[in-house]
């Protein structure tokens, strides 16, 4: 037991003084960035971090600090807090909510530090500039998307990310827009809960109960790669279209360029566009409260 | 006459076809001890829990005071002022004593607690029973007999005039036990009626005033304890006559099977203690050395220690046939020929969850594989042996546990030690909670090891047992020997005197 | 008092029974509400059992750390780190797929006895132990991927992705053998039923196992090695892991660091639901078929009549306590 304890002792210690090592960081001179991400479990909130990396790497006179709040509002309130604490020049945040995270990002804002809301938003005007894609415009495009590519009294399927989360909700509501006039029927359609697994099992009910389908929108990439599989399973993925969101670099683009998917709509992160908005902010210039990024789609080639 | 404080008429009970207790009467007056004896299985416990509300599915009438009651629950009885104080006791270890005797109708005020008065008024219950203890201790940490008086205290508390104890002294020491008594007498003057379920003559004759004995589900006769002598009792019980309760018993004596000098079991809560005291042993194949000592004594923890089963915390030179033996642990215990039949068959003795068969073999597993895979039939062959060898009733091998008798659970025990083919068998007490017959059985199976050769360490906690089984005796008192007796020589008063630790040679 | 005739036990209440009666229930729920006769096609079936057999996998190693007594939460984790082990090991590193195997083998049993040494040696709770590993391995899956999914597009020192081939392995573990009528991953699922049932049923480990989740002290009285067993039970549930994750893999073409989350409450329901104890000492491997079976059906069900999550989840819990309130109900 004993030995026990000293073990632990040690590794306490080394514990402290690596994460002292790494505080010590932001104390460099120049200019400094305080990135708070919500959740760093999903690979496109990764793929955003990587992105501010990036874009970030070009300019050597700034430093980003990046946080993950592991899903946890109240920690992601402290972080906050603690860049505020600790006089960085600029707060780049991703939130996971908006009215409980409305309160510290206006306390910053007040204080003068410029603060960026970058993918989900904050209430109210107590911020610099709000930089984020629109779900609904994605879901749109993709509706009307499968309009031109489907001859009319297609049959769907719909495998949505999580209905509870506005991303899901978005996705689905914009894409019922724009498949509104056509004559376009969803015959089946269930929740997948973002996983690929999930999206596999449940488009493998839909095969078992549907002899016809030309065509699966999924909410985000996995989904329609799960999807495909459970076709190909059954030798009817050349009948079926696959669309998904989200385009990642090595996810939807791969599945597009290996012909896996029709097409992927691009749900950009934004990571390049906070950075420049930043630069433009610490150099003094004017930018726009309100900055939505434009989508690309990715085709597979005919 | 005075109208009895209960009244049992004509009860019955079946669990499906199996007939359990059949037309049993008995009746109990204030200031009485009523004692219920009986094999085990006799059916003393369901008409424990016919009384206590636990079954209401029975034939015959229940009376309080004259008039006929039926509980359709525990607690209907209890409020009706009866307290069945079971062998497992039912307070929560963890809470306080006061917190244990207000559970379930805690002083409130506005729903919060009353701590002080509920504290005062715990005060003062127990000392109406002479019991000077710190009510705001968990109740963990006392030893089992306080934890008794705490549970009696508490159906006290509550009213009950009549108390049901079943086996009471199984758990407890030998002053333990008196102070008991005490309390029993205290009880009886304040007018509670008293039924108290135990297997030891002595205690029957201490503390009963009458005696009713069932067997196989019929009251087989009540009767004025002073005017039913012990053989009566017994034929009563047994239902034939057992000429002498321990076999005749010749020592055997052979070679020196386990000797162990300055044999010493640290305290594993205090620092520096022990609980067995640089003991020396010498049991010599044949033979049969007693241990006798008050609970706590550490003959119990010389066994275990010897066993490995506190492993190599202990020290020592223990040689086991002239060979050196180090490893204290129960698995090369068993390989060099020891095991170790301990005092509690539910914890330490038997897997409930498995069979006769599988319990028999679990400590000889070895021998009944080949290359790691079991070898079944094998293992039936030699569970059916053991138990035509033991006597053991059980409709099948494929029994579980909780489907037989403590006297067969214990045999099973049994068993599974015989099985490893045991040159030195270490017996914790081995008769606790087994019926008289059952008794007998295990007695005689000791003097047939013998004559085998095998070397027997026994503890017991009954004093008869110790006295006409063992050849030797030695008698320990806080770790230490502090009498060593041959069997001619050994008296009940002699070794009780060293086991309170006088330690003039008497 | 009222049936005479047969004093032994009637035959529901022995737990094969009473698990079947589930099981039983759920396909006769299958039957009213079959999606158009979509649940009487083989294929249905086949499927299930296809979606299933991971979840089966890792059920089988938990039926021993339950029967042993003990819980293990950290089979979802380790599932995430073999697969994406597996993942980075083939398709980027190009390993030939038996030391692959082999490795990924290796880190599920290592993570395996890990948690089994803190629970036997260190004398952790199993609840503590395994919640531990379960966060380590999840940590370690995160660390080893940089947090993204292993797959054919490896990234390049410029940013940008190349493409490279999946192993053949990958394709064949996700096809489907015996003129199409079952996956392979499913017969994974079987061998490791088979596996298990030998361990449990034919090995003196097995009956050793039993006898540390019955009585753990007695067990130990008894010369049985505890520590070891204990630590044998977490290894063969980190092998167990590690197959499944395997089987993960590729059937996503992909090491995923966040599969398998909340895996291990799945794992738990099926083993608990074919009636083994949460107590130890008590269950079987056919049981946990039966509770594989069971949870698997339900969910099909429910997936080809397109019942939405909410109501899915809430029906979900609804059965699950009412398969166990049948196992637990007496005469």
């Amino acid at each position: 037991m004993n030995h026990c304890m000293k073990t632990l002792m040690v590794g306490l210690t080394c514990m402290g003084l690596w994460v002292a090592g790494c505080a010590k960081k932001a104390e460099q001179d120049g200019l400094t960035i305080g990135m708070s991400q919500c959740n760093l479990g999903e690979p496109w909130r990764v793929q955003m971090n990587a992105d501010i990396q990036q874009a970030a790497s070009t300019h050597p006179e700034i430093k980003v600090i990046f946080k993950d709040a592991q899903n946890d509002t109240l920690k992601q309130r402290a972080q906050v807090e603690e860049f505020i604490s600790a006089g960085v020049d600029l707060i780049i945040i991703s939130p996971k909510e908006a009215a409980p995270l409305t309160p510290v990002v206006a306390q910053a804002y007040a204080k003068g530090i410029p603060v960026i809301v970058l993918d989900r938003r904050v209430l109210g005007d107590q911020y610099t500039c709000f930089i984020g894609a629109d779900n609904v415009k994605i879901g749109r495009a993709a509706g009307q998307w499968l309009v031109t590519h489907l001859d009319p009294g297609a049959k769907l399927v719909e495998l949505k990310g999580l209905m509870t989360s506005t991303p899901g909700q978005d996705r689905h509501t914009g894409f019922m827009e724009g498949i509104k006039d056509a004559n376009l029927n969803i015959i089946f359609e269930a929740d997948m809960k973002w996983l690929e697994a999930n999206a596999r099992k449940e488009m493998e009910s839909a095969l078992a109960r549907f002899d016809r389908i030309d065509a699966v929108y999924a909410h985000n990439d996995p989904g329609a790669h799960g999807a495909y599989l459970a076709a190909k399973a059954v030798g009817r993925e050349s009948a079926i279209k696959f669309i998904g969101i989200d385009a990642l670099p090595q996810e939807g683009q791969v599945y597009v360029e290996q012909g896996i998917l029709a097409a992927s709509f691009e749900y950009p992160t934004g990571g390049q566009e906070a950075i420049d908005t930043a630069l433009k902010i610490l150099k003094g210039e004017s930018v726009p409260k309100e900055i939505t990024l434009s989508s690309r789609i990715y085709e597979a080639k005919p | 006459m005075t109208t009895p404080l209960l009244q049992m008429k004509g009860i019955g009970k079946s669990f499906g076809a199996n007939r359990v207790l059949q037309d049993v009467h008995l009746d109990l007056f204030a200031g009485e001890v009523h004692i219920l004896a009986g094999e085990n299985g006799a059916g003393k416990s369901t008409l424990i829990n016919i009384l206590g509300g636990v079954h209401q599915d029975y034939e015959g009438q229940i009376l309080l005071d004259g008039t006929a009651r039926q509980f359709k629950s525990v607690l209907e009885a209890a409020r009706h002022g009866i307290a069945v104080i079971h062998q497992e006791l039912s307070l929560v270890n963890t809470l306080s004593v006061a917190d244990n005797l207000f559970l379930g109708r805690e002083v409130c005020r506005w729903s919060w607690l009353q701590r002080t008065s509920m504290l005062a008024q715990a005060r003062q219950w127990l000392a109406a029973l002479d019991l000077d203890i710190d009510v705001t201790c968990p109740v963990e940490q006392y030893p089992v007999g306080i934890r008794q008086m705490i549970e009696i205290c508490k159906a006290l508390s509550l009213q009950s005039r009549i108390m049901v104890m079943d086996e009471p002294t199984s758990a407890l020491t030998e002053p333990e036990s008196q102070r008991l008594f005490g309390l029993i007498d205290t009880l009886k003057q304040r007018g509670v009626g008293i039924i108290y379920i135990t297997h030891k003559m002595e205690e029957i004759y201490r503390i009963g005033d009458r005696i009713t004995v069932l067997r196989d589900g019929q009251a087989i006769g009540t009767a004025r304890s002073h005017l039913l002598p012990q053989d009566t009792l017994v034929t009563w019980m047994v239902g034939r006559t057992i000429q002498e309760q321990f076999p005749n018993h010749a020592p055997h004596t052979g070679e020196v099977c386990l000797q162990a000098r300055h044999f010493t079991v640290p305290d594993p809560d205090r620092r520096g203690a022990c609980v067995v005291d640089h003991v020396n042993l010498a049991v010599h194949a044949g033979e049969i050395v007693g241990v006798a000592g008050l609970q706590g004594s550490g003959n119990s923890a010389l066994l275990n220690g010897l066993f490995g089963t506190f492993g190599r915390r202990v020290q020592g030179d223990v040689q086991i046939n002239g060979r050196p033996y180090t490893a204290f642990s129960p698995g090369h215990s068993i390989a060099r020929g020891m095991a170790l039949v301990t005092n509690d068959r539910k914890t330490t003795g038997l897997i409930a969850s498995m069979n006769i068969i599988q319990n028999v073999t679990l400590a000889s597993l070895k021998a009944f594989c080949e290359g790691g895979f079991l070898q079944p039939k094998a293992e039936r062959r030699a569970a059916a042996q053991q138990s035509r060898a033991l006597n053991l009733k059980a409709s099948s091998l494929n029994e579980d546990m909780d489907c037989l008798s403590g006297g067969n659970q214990q045999k099973v025990v049994l068993a599974k030690w015989l099985e490893t083919r045991p040159r030195i068998l270490l017996l914790d007490d081995p008769c606790r909670g087994v019926d008289i017959g059952a008794k007998h059985e295990i007695y005689e199976l000791m003097t047939r090891l013998c004559t085998e050769g095998v070397a027997i360490v026994l503890v017991s906690s009954e004093m008869p047992e110790l006295l006409c089984m063992s050849d030797r005796i030695l008698v320990m008192h806080r770790g230490q020997v502090t009498l060593a007796l041959n069997r001619d020589e050994a008296t009940q008063e002699k070794i009780l005197y060293a086991a309170l630790g006088k330690r003039n040679n008497a | 008092m009222k049936d005479l005739k047969t004093p032994g036990r009637p035959w529901t209440s022995s737990p094969s029974a009473r698990a079947l009666g589930a099981l039983v229930a759920v396909l006769l729920l299958g039957a009213l509400f079959n999606a158009e006769g979509a649940f009487f096609k083989w294929g249905t079936h086949r499927d299930m059992l296809r979606a299933v057999s991971v979840f089966g996998i890792l059920a089988c190693g938990m039926t021993g750390v339950i029967i042993s007594g003990g819980i293990d939460l950290s089979v979802g984790s380790i599932l995430a780190l073999a697969s994406v082990t597996f993942s980075l090991l083939t398709i980027h590193w190009h390993w030939a797929a038996p030391w692959a195997v082999l490795a990924c083998l290796g880190v599920g049993m290592a993570c395996g006895l890990c948690s089994g040494a803190l629970v036997a040696k260190a004398k952790m709770q199993p609840f503590i132990a395994t919640l531990a590993m379960m966060v380590f391995a999840r940590g370690l899956a995160k660390w080893v991927t940089g947090g993204e999914k292993i797959s054919q597009a490896v990234k390049q020192s410029d940013g940008t992705f190349a493409y490279v081939d999946l192993p053949p392995l990958f394709k064949w573990i996700d096809s489907r053998i015996l003129y199409d009528n079952i996956s392979v991953v499913t017969l994974v699922f079987l061998t490791c039923l088979l596996l298990c049932w030998v361990l449990l049923n034919k090995l003196r480990a097995g009956r050793y196992i039993y006898a540390v989740g019955g009585n753990e002290e007695a067990a130990r009285l008894s010369g049985v090695p505890v520590g070891l067993i204990r630590i044998v039970t977490y290894g063969v549930s980190g092998l167990c892991c590690a197959v499944a994750g395997m089987c993960q893999a590729c059937q996503e073409y992909q090491g995923d660091p966040e599969a398998g989350a909340g895996y291990e409450l799945s794992a738990i329901a099926m083993v608990v639901i074919g009636g083994t104890s949460l107590n130890g000492g008590k269950g079987s491997i056919w049981l946990t078929l039966i509770g594989v079976l069971t949870i698997g059906y339900l969910d099909k069900i429910l997936s080809i009549n397109a019942v939405g999550e909410d109501k899915r989840l809430m029906l979900t819990g609804i059965i699950v306590v009412a398969a166990v309130l049948l196992q637990k109900s007496r005469r």
